[in-house]
């Protein structure tokens, strides 16, 4: 037996398999980075939904992040990136010409095989995921609608980054759209009103309380709904069971039997299942 | 396997083609190796995740996060249960290497039910689609629910009757993993040697706490986590080093090793095998490269073996 090969052929094999690739653009928008890499093997299998672990640059040690694939165009995929600790701050960082390890895609990725009409629900960065499922559902020409709630006018400079349709943006201090949380504007919204008239499947990406309370708000309207999670994570591929949720049937791993999940069976952070003393 | 220097290692009555094999919990080769088969797994040894009789749901999250050098993690021993492992087992049939079953239990009765449980399937029939069963790894780390929640790892007393009891219901390698939550790592050494131990596996992670920098709570949903990764190296090779001077048996050493030179350390203070868990979760190529630099700090030494190193951090000169 020898040790497992690290490429066994060139830029090949995706899922666990660590990928180096050169880092083609990168925009700054505020606190988020636009960072467009080139890696044609992930962005020919890659769907809405999925993500990658990378490599954090310049770190001794430092376990992967795991990051939404936020667009793919030909051989490049871009990552969204919200600097928010050391890790992606030194993500956010990756300029034109750096090497970055990427690896995946991972995870599930969202199923729009019997999605007639989507309606998209994004908190803050939790937009990156659903462009990538806005181009898909545009490209399939799927009717569907965007809300975007941003914390205020710090963060407006994201939607420079983002192309998403028939937009409707929230901010919780007033300064942009309409004033409240992205639920709250789903509620007085004619756009959100339109799409639950189609029937629309809805997609939504954001801090765990969000989900729930996008969940309540899609149950109510008997409308289907799947929330894409985030989470710490060490493995990325299941092995760890470190980033679990509490969901109604029971803990999930973010990573592998996610990180999109129906959101009925969403649960709040302090629901525990079963559980250790 | 290419010519150059030999690696291979004997812990009791098992050879390991390498030292290198996983810490239990931080690798799932049917997760890692997929569809690439299970022809590809790097280490010697293949350590599932804790089994213990009953399925645990594991603890509350957040489960895991990085610390400097490090990663906290309380996962609580999640895993479906001794007979969801056992019927699982045949997707293992193809592994090249030998597995070693990593037992858990709330107390004492919990890790003799699970060898037990596993011994009467080896005796069973179909045996041959099974993957070679070479031990088990006893992970005395567990609060011990009949003891006050105390480890058993940290009561050698109690290490001492687990390890006896455990002893002659199985001929396979018997190895005991010990905690570093103790003030003298070699009592527990001590007490399972003499129960009849054939390695001793150290050090499993030690108990910190991580707090959430915003609510100034703690952020882990058990609260206290285990540390690991290399911040914990140094402690973990004083632990080995000062096993392997009072206590006669094979030990499998780690704790945050990530290189070859590291792994090479860990030997040099009386380890046979080398366990490798943080590395891998941070890098899935770890282990592969870590076998690899390994062969080269020989190769580089012009040393043919690994015995000329082992210990030699204790001796004189």
């Amino acid at each position: 037996m020898s040790a497992a090969p690290d490429r066994p052929d060139g830029c090949g094999p995706v899922g666990a398999a660590v990928v180096p690739c050169v880092v083609a653009e990168s925009l700054v928008y505020n606190d988020w980075s636009l960072v467009w890499i080139e890696a044609p093997a992930l962005a020919r299998v890659a769907r809405p939904g999925q993500f990658v672990m990378v490599a954090v640059p310049g770190t001794a040690f430092s376990l992967r992040r795991p990051l939404s694939l936020h667009r793919v165009r030909g051989d490049r995929v871009a990552l969204l990136i919200e600097r928010r600790g050391e890790g992606t701050r030194r993500l956010a960082r990756l300029a034109a010409g750096a090497e970055v390890e990427l690896s995946g895609p991972l995870g599930n990725g969202f199923d729009i095989e019997s999605t007639r009409s989507a309606l998209l629900v994004a908190g803050g960065i939790g937009v990156a995921p659903l462009q990538f499922l806005a181009d898909e559902l545009r490209a399939r020409r799927i009717p569907s609608w965007t809300f975007v709630g941003l914390r205020g006018e710090r963060q407006l400079p994201l939607l420079e980054a983002l192309d998403l349709p028939d937009q409707t943006v929230a901010t919780e201090d007033g300064t942009y759209g309409i004033q409240g949380t992205v639920i709250a504007a789903l509620d007085v919204s004619t756009a959100a009103a339109a799409a639950v008239e189609t029937g629309a499947v809805v997609f939504g990406c954001g801090p765990l309380p969000m989900l729930v309370a996008l969940r309540d708000w899609t149950s109510v309207r008997g409308l289907t709904g799947y929330g894409s999670l985030e989470a710490h994570m060490a493995c990325g591929t299941g092995a760890c069971h470190g980033c679990v949720v509490a969901t109604a049937r029971g803990y999930l791993r973010v990573c592998a039997d996610g990180p999109v999940l129906p959101l009925e069976i969403i649960r709040g952070a302090t629901a525990a299942v079963g559980g250790v003393p | 396997m290419t010519g150059g220097p030999d690696l291979r290692v004997r812990l009791g009555s098992l050879e390991l083609l390498h030292p290198v094999i996983n810490a239990s919990g931080t690798y799932d080769v049917l997760a890692v190796a997929g569809e690439r088969g299970l022809g590809a797994v790097p280490f010697s040894c293949y350590v599932p995740k804790t089994v213990t009789p009953e399925p645990r749901p594991g603890n509350p999250p957040p489960r895991i996060t990085e610390t400097p050098s490090g990663i906290i993690n309380a996962i609580g021993l999640e895993n479906p249960g001794i007979e969801a492992f056992i019927a699982d087992l045949p997707r293992l049939a193809g592994l090249p290497v030998p597995v070693i079953i990593s037992v858990g239990g709330a107390r004492p009765e919990d890790y003799l039910a699970v060898v037990r449980r596993v011994e009467e399937r080896l005796a069973g029939a179909g045996v041959r689609e099974l993957p070679p069963v070479a031990g088990y790894e006893l992970n005395v780390s567990c609060p011990n629910v009949s003891a006050g929640g105390l480890s058993i790892g940290a009561d050698p007393g109690a290490l001492r009757e687990l390890v006896s009891a455990a002893r002659p219901l199985t001929a396979r390698l018997l190895i005991a993993k010990l905690t570093p939550n103790v003030t003298d790592i070699v009592a527990p050494a001590l007490a399972a040697a003499e129960a009849g131990a054939d390695a001793i596996s150290l050090i499993n992670t030690l108990k910190a706490l991580v707090l959430d920098p915003v609510s100034l709570r703690p952020f882990l949903g058990n609260r206290t986590g285990g540390l690991c990764g290399p911040a914990i190296r140094p402690i973990a090779l004083r632990m080995v080093a000062e096993v392997a001077a009072s206590v006669d048996l094979p030990l499998i050493g780690m704790g945050g090793v990530t290189s070859g030179q590291e792994a090479l350390e860990m030997i040099a203070c009386g380890a046979t095998a080398v366990a490798v868990g943080a590395a891998t979760l941070a890098d899935p190529r770890a282990p592969g490269r870590i076998v690899r630099e390994l062969r080269e700090e020989l190769a580089v030494r012009s040393l043919a073996g690994l015995d000329d190193i082992r210990g030699k951090a204790l001796r004189d000169s």
